[in-house]
């Protein structure tokens, strides 16, 4: 696969990860490169195991095995100047309700080691991109659940980072604020920050990554463009047929029908990948009829990277 | 390493600053408490025992303790001496509660201890007066040392118990014993013990003791907390030594600690008339506390999997801490089993060694009992530290 930025040093490079809970696998033989200013998607349902894949690139865990390099320094917990490059917004919000905004954010740059005064304009600066500047002397604990996370991020980007890793940021924020984070993060990736973003929204992967790993129970299944990955399902269309009645006997059914590469069951819905679906619908339809099932909707479109998911998974990304 | 800690410290106190409950538990309850308790209770002070003695015996030994010794503690009005014509007498009074305390020298007396045999002083004592018996006891102890050969019996009510002897030129003994002001000293000392400070200062000393242990608490809790609120991974993230999330923890339940107890020390003299004694001594015992309180919260860190398990556990051990050392009422002097039991408890060295700073005056007597309380702190981190070197993550 081209590189795009040939000739740049990545500044995460990470491969062979492993970890384990007791003798549970959570990460078994991850490895990827992120390059300055690019944006790169980690996708997978949840216990994939993407929070544990960042807490060991953040060097919160100690992976058991595999290296991680970011910005030339190798990254273990105690590598003082690997961390000070990674700014981590982590998936559960860790403000101090008690403190208010500006605290939050004087606090950990202080422990990042900022100076006084630099702090000062840095915070400001930081308030503004985060629109907490009315906000900013007001308690964490009485901010929205959009405040709240838009200071997590804020924390996260003070030091001026060179990779920031974004752990589902939007979850449980409204469609506003989640426009806002995604605008912030497509502003910042402009401004040459390798960004590390992982989500179990495909929309969000497909929207900022130009790189997407998808995971699935600790493997890094594929990994490409999106247009890659939804190549791997070659020239394909995809058919949702919604059904009344048996929805796993259709499937059967219409995975007998000529062309029809998959057929999986989301709830009440069969999904098809299937070549030439326009000449073989009605073929289709017949299938799950004789099963005794009754079509209630039929949708007809291009794969997407969940098919993608769905296809490499046998199962729907988000439950 | 030092500068993080410093950082987190103050974030800390910061935080348990518009946190009211800290103020509460270092400070307004404990205050709160000494006053009501210092109110209500009865002032139990020593000065006014009323105590008898029959000498059936008249020789040099016991005219030693009779003219010698008692005149002098009543002229420092420890006690107040009540004559009586026989034994009998004395027994009716200490029986009917009319007397605290009654010594009895038995006939015979200086040609025993002359001749080097067993004999002994009794002391009756009007049952559930502790601190009289105590103080009775403690003079009779006292003198018996000085004269070298005098066994000793503690009696309430009636029997009377043997003891043993030695050799020797005892009527010259008696007369120093009589003479010196060890004697005196000693018993004065021993006036005080169990409630060797007034009961103002001993009370506030023991809510200060007392709730140092929760006051501490917050160290634990605190970390527990940036778990629970999910800033942990962010303190993990920060290009810091991970040792310094637990250096600003403890560092900051040690200033809280000494703040409390300080404040309070402070507070009580000046509020309620309290006196805990001459200040360096009172320093060195109330930082070995709160070490020991330290200690302890390093243990129950190291066991403890929430904030409220670590607020159950500690506050367990701080009550029965607090109760064997005698913080809410004096181990009384004839329980001996307590009074081993409160060899245990950090609180009752801290109280022991006021006490003794008290009587003494002299600072430097403090220096056994922080060194117990120090040792017991130690003691109690020993599993924390081998828990937490097996621990290679959070
Ligand atoms: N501290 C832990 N102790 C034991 N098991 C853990 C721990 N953290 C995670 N796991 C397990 O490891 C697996 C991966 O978890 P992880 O949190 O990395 O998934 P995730 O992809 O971030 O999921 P989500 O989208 O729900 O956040 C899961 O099976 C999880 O149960
Ligand atoms: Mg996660």
């Amino acid at each position: 696969m081209a590189k795009l930025l040939i000739g740049t040093a990545p500044v995460l490079s990470c491969e062979g990860l492993q970890k384990s809970y007791g003798d549970q696998p959570a990460v078994v033989e991850v490895g990827f490169d992120i390059a300055p200013g690019e944006t790169f998607g980690l996708l997978g349902p949840n216990g994939a195991g993407k929070t544990t894949t960042i807490s060991m690139i953040a060097g919160l865990l100690r992976p058991d095995a595999g290296s991680i390099t970011v910005a030339g320094e190798r990254m273990s917990p105690t590598a003082a100047a690997a961390k000070g490059a990674v700014g981590l917004v982590p998936q559960d919000l860790a403000i101090y309700p008690d403190l208010s905004a500006r605290e939050n954010l004087t606090f950990f740059g202080r422990l990042y080691g900022l100076a006084k005064q630099p702090l000062r304009t840095r915070t400001d600066e930081v308030l503004e991109v985060i629109g907490l500047t009315d906000r900013a002397g007001d308690r964490a604990g009485e901010f929205s659940g959009g405040m709240k996370r838009r200071l997590n991020i804020g924390i996260g980007l003070l030091h001026r980072p060179r990779l920031l890793i974004l752990d589902e940021p939007t979850v449980g924020v409204d469609p506003q604020s989640r426009n806002a984070i995604l605008e912030s993060v497509e502003q910042l990736s402009g401004e040459g920050l390798a960004v590390l973003y992982t989500t179990h929204y495909m929309e969000e992967a497909e929207r900022l990554c130009r790189r997407i790993a998808i995971v699935d129970q600790g493997r890094l299944i594929a990994e490409g463009t999106r247009r890659e990955l939804v190549a791997t399902l070659g020239e394909q269309d995809l058919v949702r047929l919604e059904v009344f009645g048996d929805a796993v006997a259709a499937a059967e059914a219409c995975a007998g029908v000529e062309g029809v590469r998959s057929a999986d069951v989301e709830e009440s819905t069969v999904v098809c990948l299937m070549h030439g679906a326009g000449s073989r619908l009605a073929s289709l339809l017949g299938a799950v009829a004789e099963q005794g099932a009754t079509v209630t909707g039929v949708e007809v479109r291009e794969p997407d990277l969940e098919d993608v998911f769905l296809h490499l998974t046998g199962k729907a990304l988000r439950h | 390493m030092i500068r993080a800690a410093l950082i987190i410290l103050g974030k800390d106190l910061r935080l348990r600053l518009r946190d009211r409950s800290v103020l509460l538990l270092a400070v307004v309850v404990p205050l709160g408490l000494t006053a009501l308790f210092a109110a209500i209770l009865p002032d139990d002070q020593p000065r006014g025992i009323t105590a008898a003695v029959v000498d059936a015996d008249g020789g040099e030994v016991a005219v030693g303790f009779v003219d010698g010794v008692l005149p002098a503690l009543a002229a420092d009005e420890i006690v107040t001496l009540v004559e009586v014509d026989d034994e009998a007498e004395a027994r009716r009074e200490v029986a009917a509660g009319d007397i605290d305390v009654a010594w009895l020298i038995p006939a015979g007396f200086s040609d025993e201890v002359g001749a080097g045999r067993a004999t002994e002083i009794a002391v009756l004592v009007t049952a559930g007066r502790v601190l009289p018996g105590e103080i009775a006891r403690g003079v009779a102890e006292a003198y018996a040392t000085q004269v070298g050969h005098v066994g000793l019996a503690v009696v309430t009510a009636a029997e009377v118990a043997g003891s043993a002897p030695g050799p020797a030129d005892v009527a010259a003994a008696a007369e120093q014993a009589a003479a010196t002001p060890d004697v005196v000293r000693i018993v004065q000392q021993a006036t005080a013990s169990g409630d060797r400070l007034d009961s103002t200062s001993y009370l506030a000393a023991g809510m200060a003791a007392f709730f140092v242990f929760f006051v501490t608490q917050f160290g634990v809790t605190g970390l527990l907390e940036e778990r629970q609120q999910g800033t942990m991974p962010r303190l993990l993230a920060a290009p810091i030594r991970p040792g310094a999330i637990h250096l600003g923890k403890i560092g900051g339940a040690f200033v809280l600690g000494l703040t409390s107890m300080t404040v309070l020390a402070v507070a009580s003299s000046a509020l309620l008339g309290a006196d805990w004694g001459p200040a360096p001594g009172v320093a060195v015992l109330v930082v070995a506390l709160v070490l020991a309180a330290l200690g302890v919260l390093a243990l129950v860190a190291s066991f403890a999997r929430t904030a409220e398990q670590a607020g159950n556990l500690q506050s367990v051990i701080a009550i029965v801490l607090g109760l064997l050392g005698g913080v809410f009422f004096p181990v009384p002097g004839d329980a001996e089993l307590l009074r081993i039991a409160s060899l245990l408890s950090p609180h009752g060295w801290f109280l022991r060694g006021l006490a003794d700073l008290r009587a003494t005056g002299d600072w430097s007597v403090v220096w056994p009992a922080a060194g117990a309380i120090v040792a017991f702190g130690i003691v109690a981190a020993v599993p924390a530290v081998l828990r937490q070197r097996r621990a290679s993550t959070w």
